[in-house]
C-alpha cells in the first residue's frame, strides 16, 4: 500500500470520525457567534459562556451539521435563542443594568474620548435596549460582523426586505432619542 | 424648530440617515435657516451613532483559548458519553417497562369489565320497585293526611268525611 493511499484513509477514518472537523468549525464561527451573544447579552463573560453552550449543542449534532453553511445557519439560530433567554433571567434577577456597566465594555472605545464615548454608548445600548422585540432583534443581529440581511432574516424567519426596513426603522427611531 | 417646519421633521430625519432628499425638502433648506441648522445637528447625531453601533456587537471577542475550551468540553461530553452506554440502555429499559405495565393494566381492565345483560337489567328495575306486603298493614290512617301540607289557616284536622257516613 503506497503512503498516498495511507493518507487517504487516514483523511476518510477522520471524516467518519464524530469530532472530525469540529475544531475547523468551532475557529471559523467563534468570533460571528461571540458577537452575536455579546450584542444580546452585553457582557463577554456571559457571551464567551453562551457561545461555548452552543457550539457544545452543536457538536452534539454534528452528525447532521458536517456542511460548513448548515452549521454556520444552525449555530446563528442557537446562539441567539440560547442569549435571548438567558437576558431573560437577568430581567427576572433585574441585574440586567449592571451587567451592561461592567467594565470591561469600557475597554472598547479608548482614546481621548473614553468617557464621553463610553456614556453615549451605555445610552445607546440602553435606547436599543428600550426598542419593540422585532426591531430590537434585527438591530443586534445586524450589527454583528460577516451577519448580511439574508443571514438575520434567516435566524430570525424573516424576509432580507423586511431585515432592511426593519433596521432603518431602528436607527430613525435611534437617532430621535440620542440627542 | 418653528411649528411650521414640524411637518418637515419626518423628512429631514430621512435626509439625514440615507443622505438623499426630496426636492420639496431641498427648496424648504434654501429658505429655512432653522430646518437646515436642524439637519446639520441630525447629520452629526447619525455619525456620532454610526460610530458607537458596532461596539454595541463588537464586545472584546472571545479569549485566546475559547476554541480549546469548547475542545475540551465536547471531548468531555464524549467521554462521558462512551463511559455510560448503560445510562441510555437503562432508560430504553425503564420506557419498555412502563409500556408494558400500561399495556398490562389496559387489557386487565378491559377484561373485568362487566357488561350487562339485558335480563339482568329487567330483573334490577322489578327489585327496585319491589314492595313488601307488609307496607300496606303498617301504614297508618293519618299517613295520608301528613304526606300533604296543610295551608295557611287550615289543619291535619280537615278530614275529609265520606258522604255515604253522613247519610
Amino acid at each position: 500500500m503506497t503512503g498516498a493511499c495511507v493518507n487517504a484513509l487516514i483523511a476518510r477514518a477522520e471524516e467518519q470520525a464524530p469530532e472530525a472537523g469540529f475544531g475547523e468549525r468551532v475557529a471559523e464561527n467563534q468570533r460571528r457567534v461571540f458577537q452575536i451573544a455579546y450584542s444580546v447579552l452585553g457582557n463577554s463573560a456571559d457571551a464567551e459562556e453562551v457561545a461555548q453552550e452552543a457550539f457544545l449543542r452543536a457538536y452534539r449534532n454534528f452528525g447532521s451539521l458536517r456542511d460548513a453553511e448548515k452549521f454556520r445557519a444552525w449555530v446563528n439560530r442557537i446562539v441567539f435563542r440560547l442569549a435571548l433567554n438567558r437576558q431573560r433571567g437577568y430581567r427576572r434577577r433585574l441585574a440586567r443594568d449592571t451587567a451592561w456597566q461592567s467594565s470591561e465594555a469600557r475597554t472598547m472605545v479608548d482614546g481621548a474620548k473614553d468617557a464621553e464615548q463610553q456614556i453615549m454608548l451605555d445610552k445607546l445600548r440602553r435606547e436599543i435596549e428600550r426598542l419593540p422585540q422585532k426591531l430590537r432583534s434585527v438591530l443586534q443581529l445586524s450589527l454583528v460582523e460577516e451577519m448580511d440581511a439574508t443571514e438575520v432574516g434567516a435566524v430570525l424567519g424573516i424576509p432580507a426586505g423586511t431585515v432592511r426596513s426593519r433596521v432603518h426603522t431602528a436607527r430613525k427611531l435611534l437617532l430621535e432619542v440620542m440627542k | 424648530m418653528k411649528d411650521r417646519c414640524e411637518t418637515w421633521k419626518e423628512q429631514l430625519a430621512e435626509a439625514a440617515l440615507t443622505g438623499t432628499m426630496t426636492e420639496g425638502l431641498d427648496e424648504h433648506l434654501r429658505t429655512c435657516v432653522t430646518c437646515a441648522f436642524a439637519l446639520k445637528g441630525l447629520r452629526a447625531r447619525k455619525e456620532r451613532m454610526d460610530a458607537l453601533l458596532p461596539f454595541v456587537a463588537k464586545g472584546p471577542g472571545p479569549g485566546v483559548d475559547f476554541r480549546a475550551r469548547v475542545l475540551d468540553a465536547a471531548a468531555a461530553t464524549n467521554e462521558r458519553k462512551r463511559t455510560q452506554p448503560w445510562r441510555i440502555w437503562r432508560l430504553a429499559g425503564a420506557t419498555a417497562i412502563v409500556a408494558v405495565m400500561l399495556m398490562v393494566g389496559v387489557k386487565w381492565y378491559h377484561r373485568t369489565e362487566r357488561t350487562v345483560s339485558q335480563n339482568e337489567l329487567a330483573a334490577l328495575q322489578k327489585l327496585t320497585e319491589w314492595r313488601a306486603p307488609s307496607d300496606a298493614l303498617l301504614a297508618t290512617p293519618g299517613q295520608e293526611i301528613l304526606r300533604t301540607m296543610p295551608r295557611l289557616g287550615e289543619s291535619y284536622l280537615n278530614v275529609p268525611v265520606k258522604k255515604d257516613e253522613e247519610e
